[in-house]
């Protein structure tokens, strides 16, 4: 049998068909049931950059605004949570954590080809538990709040000290950024196996799990810590469909940093099946 | 013979003109005579070829057309290109504008829209320009089907959506016998096989890019492609698969031939690149002498290339500090000298006829 234009056409129709059956099919799966359902603001959901190269797009997808905690904090990582910083290596990311995710450790210690060999493992693909607005986010308001406390006893200490005043001031408005414009969704945990982690953090109003990305990182170049970097989710924005434009239509005006707190929207981000989310309800404030 | 494809036919209509060319000089020098009847026999024997040819895949029937033809390539793989891109703009300006039904129906009805678009037009173009021009947009229709219905409902990014982008683009590029989407389709084959060996390791598979070991089963696997798929009715797919096979494997192994920490080997630096730089230049030389004994010009020409690349760069990194430029360059232009001999030295000892 020799291949004629009617295979041709056969054979391509049938492609694009079960292409599109499989991924429309999969979307219908995932939102078939509930795993996780935040509420989250303006604060976790920010409208991308306006530039050049996607101006003329006319749709809206929120990144998903999510931090790490790590501990001990000073005051420079007070400055990265100030501008809710998102990616970085949390303290729970540890060496036993990182075994756990798949990765060699082995190979590291304390020698400098052991570490390089650690660092050289590409990040791997694992589930990654988001909490909202919980134990970390009042930890970190707590650290900011002492942080504030050092800074005026040492300005009481020295009251005609300039330099200690500025940095009082950095510090309550980074306190003020914390309490309410920065976003309170933390990766708290990691693992690879869902139901496990669910278990574990039953409250699905507050807990999410999504898939992420972690690659190992030495954490502390002085003791040489082995540990993580919480890269990227696998699906790091969220497209806002029509019915929901108008509500979350000052998100799209509300590029820059500090003009973000002037749209005040709630949106109801639902996780799937698949762990993938999706725009649910949302409403102006 | 029957032409089943215009490169086929155009390539016949070609022999025909220079068998054309050497009978009349052939006679004009005496060594052959050929009598009226044998001549009006060849002649009309050819003249209904060429007409055939004319009606069905409308060929360049002289030079002048031919001439002609190449312009009309070139304004149809730029406008192709130009088209598939509009596509996506047009899509991106209006799609926020549309609830998820209608923007799920627009995709659909533009990708099923493009595909029986090609097959109506193909049906009616024997150049085969416009065909092109259509095919390229029923491929961007369906790259953006996808793309955006992952856009849409938030879906995972996943390297098997390269498989079906492959295997659509290779499908047109067979029933349209266009070596651009042949091409687009080898990409997409190489980045998911590619991105498949790198998950074997356990990473992530939008990171197969920083092991370029990842790359070579893809190059191995299309550079043996047309070894077991008979491509004779398709001119020129055949040494697009080895080109493509050679670029996927040489590209690799010159970036770790610099760059030996990116390696999935645990061995020194320098090791690695040494390693890699050895096998740049035996892999490249192998390739010349297995394009010279097959009579492929595609392989002998992209295996010299990177030969040349190998040895250019080992140059640089020897003695461009410690050397005064004029040397540099007189070792550089004397090694050009010793690669012609060392040619012509194989071009000799290699027999005309010898190979597949």
């Amino acid at each position: 049998m020799s291949w004629s234009r009617k295979h041709t056409l056969i054979a391509g129709l049938a492609l694009m068909a079960l292409t599109n059956a499989v991924a429309l099919v999969g979307v219908a799966w995932n939102r078939s049931a509930e795993e996780a359902k935040l509420r989250l603001s303006e604060r976790e959901l920010h409208a991308p950059y306006r530039w050049y190269g996607n101006r003329e797009n006319s749709g809206l997808a929120l990144n998903i605004a999510w931090r790490v905690l790590s501990e001990p904090a000073d005051a420079t990582a007070l400055y990265g949570w100030s501008y809710g910083v998102t990616g970085g290596a949390p303290s729970w990311l540890d060496e036993a954590k990182m075994r756990e995710l798949g990765f060699d450790t082995s190979t590291a210690g304390d020698a400098q080809r052991g570490r390089v060999r650690y660092e050289k493992q590409l990040p791997r693909e694992v589930l990654l538990v988001l909490e909202l607005e919980g134990q970390t986010y009042r930890r970190l308001l707590e650290l900011a709040a002492q942080y504030v406390a050092r800074e005026e006893a040492k300005l009481a200490s020295s009251p005609a000290d300039k330099n200690y005043e500025a940095r009082v001031k950095n510090a309550r408005e980074a306190l003020e950024r914390e309490t309410s414009r920065n976003s309170r969704l933390f990766v708290v945990d990691a693992g690879l196996d869902a139901a496990a982690l669910r278990a574990k953090y039953p409250d699905r109003a507050r807990y999410a799990i999504v898939r992420g990305q972690v690659r190992p990182a030495i954490t502390d170049a002085k003791s040489a810590r082995l540990g993580g970097y919480v890269t990227d989710l696998a699906v790091e924005s969220i497209n806002v469909p029509l019915a929901f434009r108008e509500a979350l239509a000052g998100a799209a005006a509300s590029s820059p940093y500090d003009e973000r707190s002037r749209s005040r929207f709630e949106a109801t981000v639902a996780f799937g099946r698949r762990l993938e989310p999706w725009i649910a309800e949302a409403s102006r404030k | 013979m029957n032409a089943v494809s215009r490169s086929e036919a155009q390539r016949r209509a070609d022999e025909i003109r220079t068998f054309q060319g050497e009978l009349d000089r052939l006679e004009r020098e005496g060594v052959l005579a050929l009598s009226e009847e044998q001549r009006r026999a060849v002649a009309e024997h050819h003249g209904e070829l060429l007409a055939q040819y004319a009606r069905t895949f409308d060929i360049d029937r002289d030079a002048q057309a031919k001439q002609l033809s190449l312009g009309m390539r070139i304004a149809s793989f730029l406008g192709a290109l130009a088209l598939a891109a509009s596509v996506f703009f047009l899509f991106y300006q209006f799609w926020g504008l549309f609830p998820t039904a209608a923007q799920v129906g627009i995709l659909l009805v533009a990708v099923f829209g493009a595909f029986v678009a090609t097959h109506v037009i193909q049906g009616r173009d024997p150049t085969g320009y416009f065909t092109m021009l259509a095919a390229m947009v029923a491929f961007a229709c369906f790259v953006l089907n996808i793309a955006m219905l992952g856009q849409i409902f938030n879906i995972t990014p996943s390297d098997k959506a390269l498989l079906p982008w492959a295997a659509f683009a290779l499908l047109l590029a067979y029933a349209c016998d266009l070596r651009l989407l042949q091409a687009a389709g080898i990409l997409c084959l190489v980045a998911f096989l590619s991105a498949r060996t790198g998950t074997w390791s356990g990473m992530y598979w939008l990171y197969f890019g920083e092991r370029p070991e990842n790359f070579f089963p893809a190059a191995v696997a299309l550079f043996v492609v047309p070894q077991f798929i008979d491509h004779r009715r398709f001119h020129g797919f055949a040494a697009i698969y080895r080109i493509f096979g050679l670029l996927t494997l040489f590209l690799p192994m010159l970036v770790l031939a610099n760059w030996g920490e990116i390696s999935y080997l645990d061995f020194d630096r320098k090791l690695i690149q040494g390693f890699y730089q050895v096998l740049g230049f035996a892999g490249s030389a192998a390739a010349v002498w297995l394009g010279a004994k097959r009579h492929w010009p595609d392989t002998v020409n992209t295996g010299l290339t990177f030969f040349v690349i190998f040895l250019y760069t080992k140059f640089y990194d020897w003695w461009w500090e410690i050397m005064p430029k004029y040397l540099f360059f007189l070792v550089i232009g004397l090694t050009a000298v010793l690669l012609l001999v060392v040619f012509k030295r194989l071009r000799t000892a290699l027999k005309p006829g010898e190979g597949a």
